[in-house]
């Protein structure tokens, strides 16, 4: 067993070959290791502790990085991790000197490791360098450590990890973001490690590849309990490994979530060390953040302490989105080596009934509702394998989790069509489908947007405008790189100044808006719907310049067509407005509203959008009994910077503004 | 004021009865009896709102089977052996049954890979003719399914399947 965990070793060791097999090169120079007699030399401990001191080590940003300490605020050093197992050193948590002398102190101590298979109750029970071998092989290389006087112990349960995720390659993969499914409004990030082995045809195997997450370990069922705990760090976070293809499944099958793959170009050296320090994350925990350590950022965490030479930390803002995670790889040139994109279920589907004539089409949507459709017997068998292929991939998209919750009407529906298809007998030919145009999250504008301009209205005369958002995209932002029909913000603030009553006003402030742009007459006759929680200054009557807080929902159908040039929805909405002052609902200060919404938004490729919106609402038992706003907003889109002309009318306003929007962070 | 806190105090026990239904609720790994299916693997038994925010946030509900440092489970193994083969077609098989019955796809490409056998054209055309008995929907426990997948590749001795042998 100890010929697995060698290669870690021996490609660190000075001397040792740098590329090439790693297997083969750590098995050769295994041999003569092994025979030797596996006592450490105690009088070698201080020889070492001297040298660690000399060259002040503990200071090495590569020994800072395995132990993820930090800069604090007022001085001095605190490591993240927040599980017991990471610190052989009781004060190791801020003080990397004395974690690296109890590291090299337990690299000697007495004692065998556990054996292979057992999970331990406490990471104490396991040997120390059974525990941290890529702080041993670190050490080894960087002291470095003679292994003659300091033989290395076998692991059974690190090798048997070892061999389990056999890494020759390491992928970062982000799950893109699909607004439809709340679940993935901002996307995740995981590592696979790939296996060497390959299909006879010289085919990747990906699926049986490890995937390396991190995740928060939920310990309630409490929708809003969850919410807080994840928001304040109280759940655990922890890192898991399970094979790429359950990932796959859940993410791009049952989620249908695009898998953007991208492939690092890491040395032997680096993915021996990842693999090693795996490892030792795997035995602790981190206090989960959603918003700023989150799954991003540890991710992120591991790959710098594999690879000292890399920034990625570093180009990430405070608040880590996973889309920026994915910048930060390709702000270091080299670092990414190959993308792949990994359709989801949907994506799939869209690339089945692409093209197909309209009968067919009703047919795969007859298949997909109730499992028959007379006329395919009277089609040619190409033409019904493609119908069933597609029904069966429209079944999936719309029921896929529920068949595997147990539903046994969706289940019978999908299995009286694979039945159909198997009995044509005939092969599929392979689906090919192209990565989307628009390009994966790195080639997408920066996430803070700030903008400047000014303007005029009929009421306060010339203005400067400014308007600051956190996150994320809306519907006239660039679109590489993002999902065209998805608008997502967060903490959006505007102001104006008015020159002629020398004052500064808040326009707007949102704390969250969300619009989805969904096809009404595809298969899925998903409706679009929009989401807006926040503030704003009143355009009518009702309280003349007061701003007043706001929720709004709406939804209907919408349209889209190909290439995304033209989306259009109707909705109806349902809006509450609250202010102190406000004439609203009987004489109250709260408003509520009806009526109807409409938005369109023209794509000129990536460099210009138009977006017009308007809504009416009658505001019942209010003063005034009803209301309007319109608006008209053009974009052009100058690289790293946009320009926005924008006209609105309302009852009380009247507005025209043109401003620079810078996108940054 | 009085009603705001009421319609606070509603929403928040309507979040918690969201799951009282369901006791059982924590995703913990069947394994052994359940084999290595994605319904008690991964998605656990969180439904509604829990299911939705914990993917929002990627949080898990302790999975055991895939901690880095616990011991060895074959779901969490991805091995080309005999039971990887197994473990494989469990965590596949909505995926592997829609590619048998058309014969092809990246399940069957791995699988012929992992059973170490010799064509994967020849591979698919087997799960294909016997689509029915071999993928007879959700209802047949996983096991089974993967039991006698193996059992079909191993008796085909023109697929030549070394691994699973």
């Amino acid at each position: 067993m100890r010929l697995l965990f060698l290669p870690l070793l021996c490609l660190l060791a000075p001397g040792a070959p740098l590329a090439g097999d790693a297997q083969a090169s750590g098995l050769n120079s295994a041999a003569p290791l092994a025979s030797r007699p596996g006592a450490a030399d105690p009088s070698y401990l201080p020889e070492l502790l001297a040298a660690a001191r000399a060259r002040a080590l503990a200071r090495d940003r590569a020994w800072l990085r395995l132990g993820h300490w930090r800069h604090r605020l007022l001085g001095g050093w605190k490591g993240e991790a927040d599980g017991t197992g990471f610190f052989l050193a009781p004060g190791g948590k801020t003080d990397p000197e004395a974690e690296l002398e109890a590291t090299l102190r337990g690299f000697f101590a007495a004692g065998e490791a556990a054996p292979a298979g057992v999970t331990l109750a406490d990471p104490s029970l396991e040997h120390p360098q059974c525990r941290f071998p890529a702080r041993f092989a670190w050490l080894a290389a960087t002291l470095p450590i003679d292994l003659a006087r300091l033989p290395p112990r076998d692991c059974p349960r690190f090798d048997a990890f070892w061999k389990k995720v056999s890494a020759r390659s390491a992928t970062f993969v982000f799950s893109s973001y699909y607004l439809n499914n709340p679940a993935s409004a901002f996307g995740h990030t995981f590592l696979r490690l790939g296996k060497e082995q390959m299909a006879a045809t010289g085919e990747r195997l990906d699926l049986i590849d490890q995937g390396i997450d991190y995740a928060a370990n939920a310990d309630t069922n409490n929708a809003i309990l969850y919410a807080a705990k994840g928001l304040l760090g109280f759940f655990r976070g922890e890192f898991s490994t399970r094979p790429y293809f359950y990932k796959v499944r859940e993410y791009a099958d049952f989620e249908s979530r695009d898998l953007w793959e991208y492939e690092l170009s890491l040395g032997p050296r680096e993915l021996a060390l990842l693999v090693g320090h795996l490892w030792e994350l795997g035995q602790t925990w981190f206090d989960y953040y959603y918003l700023t350590e989150n799954c991003s950022y540890h991710v992120l965490g591991a790959l710098e302490a594999a690879d000292p030479k890399l920034e990625l930390l570093s180009h990430v803002r405070k608040v880590t989105l996973p889309a920026d995670t994915v910048k930060a790889l390709f702000a270091n040139p080299g670092l990414v080596r190959a993308i792949r994109f990994r359709p989801s279920a949907r994506t799939q589907l869209e690339a089945r009934t692409r093209g197909l004539p309209a009968h067919e089409l009703d047919g795969v949507g007859a298949l997909a509702r109730v499992g028959a459709w007379p006329a395919l017997e009277g089609l040619p068998t190409e033409a019904r394998v493609r119908v069933l292929d597609a029904a069966v991939d429209l079944v999936d998209v719309r029921h896929g989790r529920d068949i595997v919750d147990g539903d046994k009407a969706a289940d019978s529906l999908r299995q009286g069509l694979l039945e159909q298809r198997s009995a044509l007998g005939v092969r599929s030919p392979p689906l090919v489908i192209t990565p989307p145009s628009r390009g994966g999250p790195e080639r997408g504008h920066g996430s803070m947007r700030l903008s400047l301009g000014g303007g005029a209205s009929r009421e306060d005369g010339a203005l400067i405008l400014a308007q600051g958002r956190l996150a994320l995209h809306d519907l006239g932002d660039p679109p590489a790189g993002f999902s065209p029909r998805t608008q997502l913000e967060f903490l959006k603030v505007s102001l104006s100044w008015s020159g002629r009553n020398r004052a500064l006003r808040l326009q707007d402030a949102a704390l969250v808006e969300a619009t989805s742009l969904n096809s009404f007459a595809g298969f899925e006759r998903r409706i679009s719907w929009k989401m807006r929680a926040g503030a704003t200054r009143v355009a009518d009557a009702g309280c003349p310049r007061c701003v007043a807080g706001r929720f709004e929902v709406g939804g209907g159908p919408g349209l889209v067509l190909g290439g995304d040039w033209l989306a259009a929805a109707l909705t109806a909405d349902a809006e509450l407005l609250a202010a102190p002052d406000l004439h609203g609902l009987a004489g109250s200060g709260f408003r509520p509203g009806v009526g109807p919404g409409a938005l369109v938004r023209l794509l000129a490729g990536e460099r210009a959008a138009l977006l017009a919106s308007g809504a009416w609402r009658w505001l019942p038992w209010a003063v005034p009994r009803s209301t309007y706003d319109f608006s008209v907003e053009g974009r052009l889109h100058l690289g790293p910077a946009s320009l926005a002309l924008r006209l609105r009318r309302a009852p009380r306003v009247e507005e025209v503004g043109l401003m620079l929007l810078l996108y940054g962070g | 004021m009085r009603q705001a806190r009421w319609l606070v105090a509603v929403v928040f026990l309507a979040a918690g009865a969201a799951n009282a239904e369901n006791p059982a609720a924590h995703g913990k790994a069947t394994y052994g009896t359940a084999g290595c299916g994605l319904g008690s693997l991964v998605f656990g038994d969180q439904k509604g709102m829990i299911q939705v925010l914990a993917a929002t946030t990627n949080g898990t509900f302790g999975n055991q089977t895939f901690g880095i440092t616990s011991g060895t489970s074959n779901c969490g193994e991805s091995a080309m052996t005999t039971s990887g083969t197994k473990t494989f077609i469990e965590g596949n098989r909505e995926a592997l049954a829609k590619d048998a019955a058309r014969g092809s796809g990246e399940t069957i490409t791995t699988l012929t890979a992992m059973a170490g056998c010799k064509d994967e054209k020849a591979v698919g055309s087997m799960l294909q003719k016997n689509f029915s008995q071999l993928f007879p929907g959700e209802s047949t426990p996983v096991e089974q399914v993967s039991d006698s997948v193996i059992k079909a590749l191993r008796a085909d001795d023109a697929l030549a399947c070394h691994t699973i042998g």
